[in-house]
């Protein structure tokens, strides 16, 4: 038998542990030697719900993703704590900051992305040097300093505790920047009893993924919900206050207008970048991620991969004149495992053959959804398109009640979905995502998906029971008519009835309407 | 054989619920029997339309009364019972002798009576020697008893008695329509519908969906094929909000944590893009499961009929579990058995895998006790066999069955890719059907051989809360008529079999119970006589116990008493087709009025007459975007066939799913369009999420196509053929 082939991946958050799942059992079998390198020294856990855990929603184990345990077990090695610094791509290995060398056949990049810091006064010194090397991967994350006492970018478990401290303690917290996470965070805050207010540049929250009137719709939500939303405020500086204790904390973030806005905790949303500089450092070209085909493959090397937020899935063939490349990493935890999915079955593939699904993980639709309670917020694909644009391709079906925080968009090609939005429609929201994600045309009728969660949706086709045609007894497939029939020709009771046309017969629950129906067709000839 | 009485308390013929009836002869009545609803804790004197005319079929003029063998030209001829017989014989024996034990192979049902079932799988593995044995059983209950085998270590449907729902505020009932197909069980929803408290999962708002209305409940309506996401769901919110029963998961069960991490990366949200569930009726129906006022889990096909069924069932089984609410005594996990003896059916050896008991075929032990009892060397009992797809996909295949035995199944109608199975069925050697019609499948058979209806003969049948009824005769069978009993004894001596073969079934109901002693459903205290007494016995009911009306109380059936807790993950399915143009998803069940193929229900005339024929539900605004009117006939189609329906416009079914009832033969058929795709653990196949272009058929006019639809014989009452 051949040696097994070698793998190594780099980082070890959720989209890298699930990968290590999909070889479990090739490196059980011997077929496979994994090895994996993640600079944090806790096991993945799920960022997605840091949120949750960040406002005590969620517990610690409910971040729980993966059973690093059975993975050491099958044979995987797991190196936690240490980071990669140098990749040798002639010979094939990587080199750790503990200088110990692993050779490899294959090489997985799943180092996702770091929290971005804006370029603000105050801020300087936390801000990472762009020209820094990857000679100690903690290094890479950071500036010279910390970040000032009161500030905070949520990215790890460390950021959530920080953040909970305050949303414990009912502080007032400053959220910088109004994206989904912002948006998701500064909800949960404040339905935990923090006050909170969300700055941002534009006019609206979520500008990225909502149109102008989802946009608007989700803003008064938020601020029904009890946010203070700060929109068109740009944000300049830091303004601080000495502590007993002689640190400088957090105090005020001071907009370019001169507006102050104060509080015990700034919380920093401001998007997150690629970690790229390894890759670059060894080579391999990197835009906003690192550059892999459709089969997520390096443009620059055939035995190196990228996945999850470090990778930007994208053909060679859409590279632009001048260099750059269009799209970059989805940012979002649904693709990242998809694709860490198909990589591992098709690197088991390459050691004991087996069908691997054809998939371009790339070009997916990503749909966005608010998580918060109360506030449904679902929006996909491009939603800019004007409904009154007849130049246009697209149509656009629009909905909005402002007054009771419902509005939808649906911008459709040929009757499917080129991008939606929909704000305080639950059902709807959710169908529209369906049909987004799979490609579904839309009904002629776009109202019927409005009336999913219309306040009479669920109410019998024939509202009226007592319609000729409407079922008495179940049971037996009985109408109102079969009684009255039977009532006119003399039945009196509910035996009677049920002798003739077996309604009640069964499991006896429409008894008493029988009985209604018999005196209803009774009075008459009572008053007559 | 003794005359029969002029009554008998026995219970209906068709589904697992078996409504106690009582039959009056009446030799001058429209019918041989009288039918009564009969007092008894399932169905409280209750009948649907189904039991009430039951009794139609005994006299029906399309009985067949004689052996028919197949004339070289392709008509029946009436035969003597020995001829028949000889004839069957000498064939399986040269089958046998040139092709091996294996080219004969046994398809045996759900509705046969636990003595018929039992004395089948004996047949099969010591008469003919053969491990081709399986039964359409493995159509609808394999998924949730794979499930319940390996978290509960045994599966009885329901593990309590049907009436313990009665005190529920909660039930979860998950793709179960029991309003059309087990109507009298509605009855034990009321506490739960008057407690708000009945949650209905299906894509279609059904008969019992409607039952949720006016504040009686929540209906879940999820795109076809996601159950298992939305359990997934329920789970991950249960252990989020604290509402796991954690002294419970310590104490009772093992593998919670793997679970909660299986659950952990399914988010409200992310179900909900998924599954098209709104995130607050998630969390609604996860607080009221939790809520500690008695709660039920019941899974029905709707959910298991998938390539994933054995997964969601015990995402199920997981979510009960996670909620504490097993074994508890006011709280529960169950699944609804649809077939009459779906439940005994599974018990006694008809499987493919199995032996008496519930016993495993592979297991020495099992296969040393069973042959003790068969008073064989237990070498001479076959190894596994293979289950029904795989059985009936080798038919007339080199090295594959070529005789074929059926006894109480429509394999051309009710199994999946029928035209397939047609196929199959025709290139046989010899094809035996016993059957009291000339179903579709005994249409294609050399030789037919009538048997007994349920008020002529007697027997047992375990139901689907794991109770053991009797069958009583009220009427003696028509002379030409004869036991499937009396059929294997007389084929077993022909064949110079070992072993016995009794033809009484009380006789046979004490090997029976000998048999599975000591096995996971162990019958060894019964007998006829003592069902006799009306006692409630549920399994196991042990020699010199009082049986078990609640399951699991102090333990579930493992050396450490403790429910497995298996984390199971949804397959991504990246492939599926755009829903674009007529590409809709196809789901199938049943109706109120027919029951299973319809080859008894399409021959009494009140419930063809109701449901004359397949109608396929649209929802009506992708009805208006494909050009379909109410009334219209469409075409269903895909790669393996077309069926042609009339269209039925309806708001209760959701716009990207149509719906088919799978009772109709011909080009009415369902599963003309079903894929013979298999789950991995339990060999079901996938009934319930098919790929199908749905188109209007304007250019028939609608006389026409009732008129071609007759002629293809799926219309109005099946008219006997004489034996052409």
């Amino acid at each position: 038998m051949s040696r097994p082939t070698r793998i190594v991946l780099i980082g070890y958050g959720p989209v890298g542990a699930r990968f290590v799942e999909g070889l479990v059992a090739p490196v059980r079998a011997g077929s496979i030697e994994l090895t994996v390198v993640g600079a944090e020294t806790h096991t993945a856990y799920n960022r997605v719900l840091l949120a949750d855990y960040a406002v005590g929603r969620a517990d610690r184990a409910r971040l729980d993703l993966t059973d690093t345990a059975a993975a050491v077990e099958a044979g995987v090695r797991i190196r936690l704590g240490e980071s990669a610094v140098a990749i040798d791509r002639d010979r094939q290995s990587v080199r750790l900051d503990s200088c110990d060398t692993l050779p490899y056949d294959r090489l997985v990049f799943a180092t996702g992305a770091r929290a971005n810091l804006p370029s603000l006064v105050g801020l300087e010194a936390a801000r990472r040097d762009r020209r820094s090397r990857p000679g100690a991967a903690a290094a890479l994350d950071r500036g010279p300093e910390a970040l000032p006492h009161g500030v905070v970018a949520l990215r790890d478990l460390a950021d959530a505790d920080t953040v909970l401290e305050a949303v414990t303690a009912g502080r007032r917290i400053v959220v910088l920047g109004a994206g989904v996470l912002g948006m998701e965070i500064a909800l949960a805050a404040s339905e935990r009893g923090a006050s909170v207010v969300a700055v941002f540049h534009g006019d609206i929250p979520m500008g990225r993924q909502l149109d102008s009137g989802g946009g608007r719709a989700l803003r008064r939500a938020a601020h029904d919900a009890g946010v203070t939303m700060a929109p068109h405020s740009r944000a300049e500086s830091l303004q601080f206050r000495h502590r007993e204790d002689g640190e400088e904390h957090f105090d005020a973030l001071v907009c370019a207008d001169g507006k102050l806005i104060e509080g015990d905790l700034l919380l920093l949303s401001c998007g997150v970048g690629a970690r790229t500089e390894l890759a670059e450092q060894s080579g391999l070209r990197a835009t906003s991620g690192i550059l892999v085909d459709e089969q997520l493959r390096s443009w620059d090397d055939p035995d190196i991969f990228a996945i999850g937020d470090c990778a930007h899935v994208a053909s060679r063939s859409t590279a632009l004149p001048d260099g750059r490349v269009p799209g970059g990493p989805a940012g979002l935890i649904g693709p990242g495992w998809r694709q860490a999915d198909w990589l591992a079955s098709r690197l088991a593939a390459e050691v004991s053959p087996a069908e691997v699904a054809t998939l371009s993980p790339g070009d997916r639709p990503l749909v966005v959804m608010l998580k918060a309670e109360g506030i449904d917020v679902v929006a996909g694909g491009n939603v800019s398109a004007d409904p009154w644009d007849e130049s246009s391709a697209l149509e656009t079906t629009l909905w909005a009640d402002p007054a009771r925080g419902t509005y939808a968009k649906m911008v459709t090609r040929d009757g499917v979905l080129e991008g939606f939005v929909a704000v305080g429609l639950p059902r709807a929201g959710a169908e529209l995502t369906l049909l987004f994600e799979r490609g579904g045309e839309l009904p002629e009728d776009r109202s019927t998906l409005l009336r999913l969660d219309a306040s009479d949706a669920g109410a019998a086709a024939t509202a009226d029971s007592h319609a000729p045609d409407a079922t008495v007894c179940w049971c037996n497939g009985v109408s109102v008519q079969h009684i009255l029939t039977a009532a006119e020709e003399g039945a009196t009771t509910v035996e009677e009835v049920g002798a003739c046309t077996r309604a009640g017969t069964g499991c006896g629950g429409c008894k008493g309407r029988i009985a209604e129906l018999l005196a209803q067709s009774a009075a008459p000839v009572a008053t007559r | 054989m003794s005359a029969a009485p002029a009554a008998a308390d026995t219970h209906c013929p068709y589904c697992a619920l078996q409504c106690a009836m009582s039959l009056t002869v009446s030799p001058s009545g429209p019918t041989p029997v009288t039918v009564a609803g009969r007092a008894f804790p399932t169905n409280r004197g209750g009948l649907c339309k189904k039991g009430w005319t039951s009794a139609e079929l005994l006299g029906s003029a399309g009985r067949v009364l004689q052996p028919l063998v197949r004339r070289p030209d392709g008509g029946f001829d009436e035969a003597s019972w020995d001829a028949a017989l000889d004839l069957i014989a000498d064939r399986l024996r040269d089958s046998r002798a040139r092709f091996g034990a294996d080219s004969v192979g046994v398809f045996g049902g759900g509705g046969l009576t636990n003595e018929k079932a039992y004395q089948l799988g004996k047949f099969a593995r010591l008469a003919l020697g053969t491990s081709r044995i399986d039964y359409n059983g493995r159509f609808c209950m394999s998924s949730a008893a794979a499930a319940g085998n390996r978290a509960f270590g045994a599966d009885r449907g329901l593990p309590f008695p049907v009436e313990d729902l009665d005190a529920a505020t909660t039930i979860l009932l998950l793709g179960s329509n029991v309003a059309a197909t087990m109507p009298p069980f509605i009855a034990h929803l009321a506490g739960a519908r008057a407690a708000g408290g009945l949650i209905v999962c299906d894509p279609r708002r059904s008969s019992t969906a409607r039952l949720t209305e006016d504040g009686a409940g929540i209906h879940l309506q999820p795109a076809p094929g996601t159950d298992l996401i939305l359990l997934l769901g329920l789970t991950h919110i249960v252990i989020t909000e604290g509402l796991a029963d954690i002294g419970y998961l310590e104490s009772r069960t093992t593998g919670f944590d793997a679970v909660r991490r299986s659950a952990n990366v399914w988010w409200p949200e992310r179900v909900q893009a998924a599954t098209g569930v709104p995130v607050a009726q998630l969390r609604a129906v996860a607080r009221r499961l939790a809520d500690g006022r008695g709660s039920y889990i019941l899974t029905g096909r709707g959910v298991e009929q998938h390539v994933d069924g054995t997964d969601t069932a015990t995402a199920a089984i997981n979510l009960a579990l996670v909620l504490g609410l097993v074994g508890t005594g006011r709280s529960g996990y169950g699944t609804l058995t649809g077939q009459g003896n779906g439940q005994g059916g599974r018990e006694h050896g008809q499987k493919c895998d199995q032996l008496p008991g519930y016993r495993k075929i592979t297991d020495p032990s099992a296969r040393a006790h069973v042959a003790g009892v068969w008073g064989v060397d237990a070498a001479v009992i076959p190894g596994p066999g293979v289950p029904a797809v795989e059985l009936l996909a080798e038919l007339g295949r080199a090295g594959g069955v070529r005789c074929l035995l059926v006894h109480g199944s429509n394999v051309v109608v009710s199994a999946p890719d029928v035209s397939a199975v047609r196929a199959g069925l025709e290139a046989l050697d010899l094809l035996v059907v016993c059957d009291f019609f000339l179903s579709e499948t005994a249409l294609l058979a050399d030789v037919v051989l009538p048997v007994t209806q349920w008020a002529e003969e007697e027997g047992t049948m375990t139901s689907l809360e794991g109770r053991v009824l009797r069958r009583q005769r009220a009427l003696d069978a028509p002379a030409g008529v004869r036991s499937e009993l009396w059929i294997m004894a007389e084929l077993a001596r022909r064949l110079d079999a070992p072993s016995t073969y009794s033809t009484v079934p009380s006789e046979v109901f004490d090997e029976l119970a000998r048999a599975s002693a000591g096995g996971i459903a162990d019958y060894s205290g019964l007998s006829h006589a003592l069902l006799d007494t009306g006692a409630a016995a549920y399994w196991p009911f042990a020699a010199g116990t009082r049986g078990t009306p609640r399951l699991f109380l102090d333990g579930f059936a493992f050396p450490d008493r403790r429910a497995r807790l298996i984390a199971v993950y949804p397959r991504i399915n990246a492939d599926a087709p755009a829903q674009v143009g007529g590409v809709l998803t196809l789901i199938t069940g049943r109706l109120l009025e027919h029951y299973q193929s319809g080859a008894q229900t399409r021959r009494v005339p009140e419930l063809i007459n109701a449901r004359p024929e397949a109608t396929v539900q649209i929802h009506p605004a992708t009805a208006a975007r494909l050009g379909i009117v109410d009334g219209d006939i469409a075409s269903i189609s895909n790669a393996r066939g077309t069926v042609e329906a009339m269209a039925e416009v309806t708001i209760n079914i959701r716009h990207d799913t149509v719906f088919l009832p799978f009772h109709y033969a011909g080009s009415q058929c369902a599963n003309l369009l079903t894929e013979a795709a298999v789950d991995p653990v339990s060999a079901m196949p996938e009934f319930k999420r098919t790929v199908v272009t749905v188109a209007a058929l304007r250019a028939v006019p609608a006389v026409v196509a009732g008129a071609a639809a007759a002629a293809a014989g799926t219309g109005a009452v099946i008219e006997e053929s004489e034996y052409v």
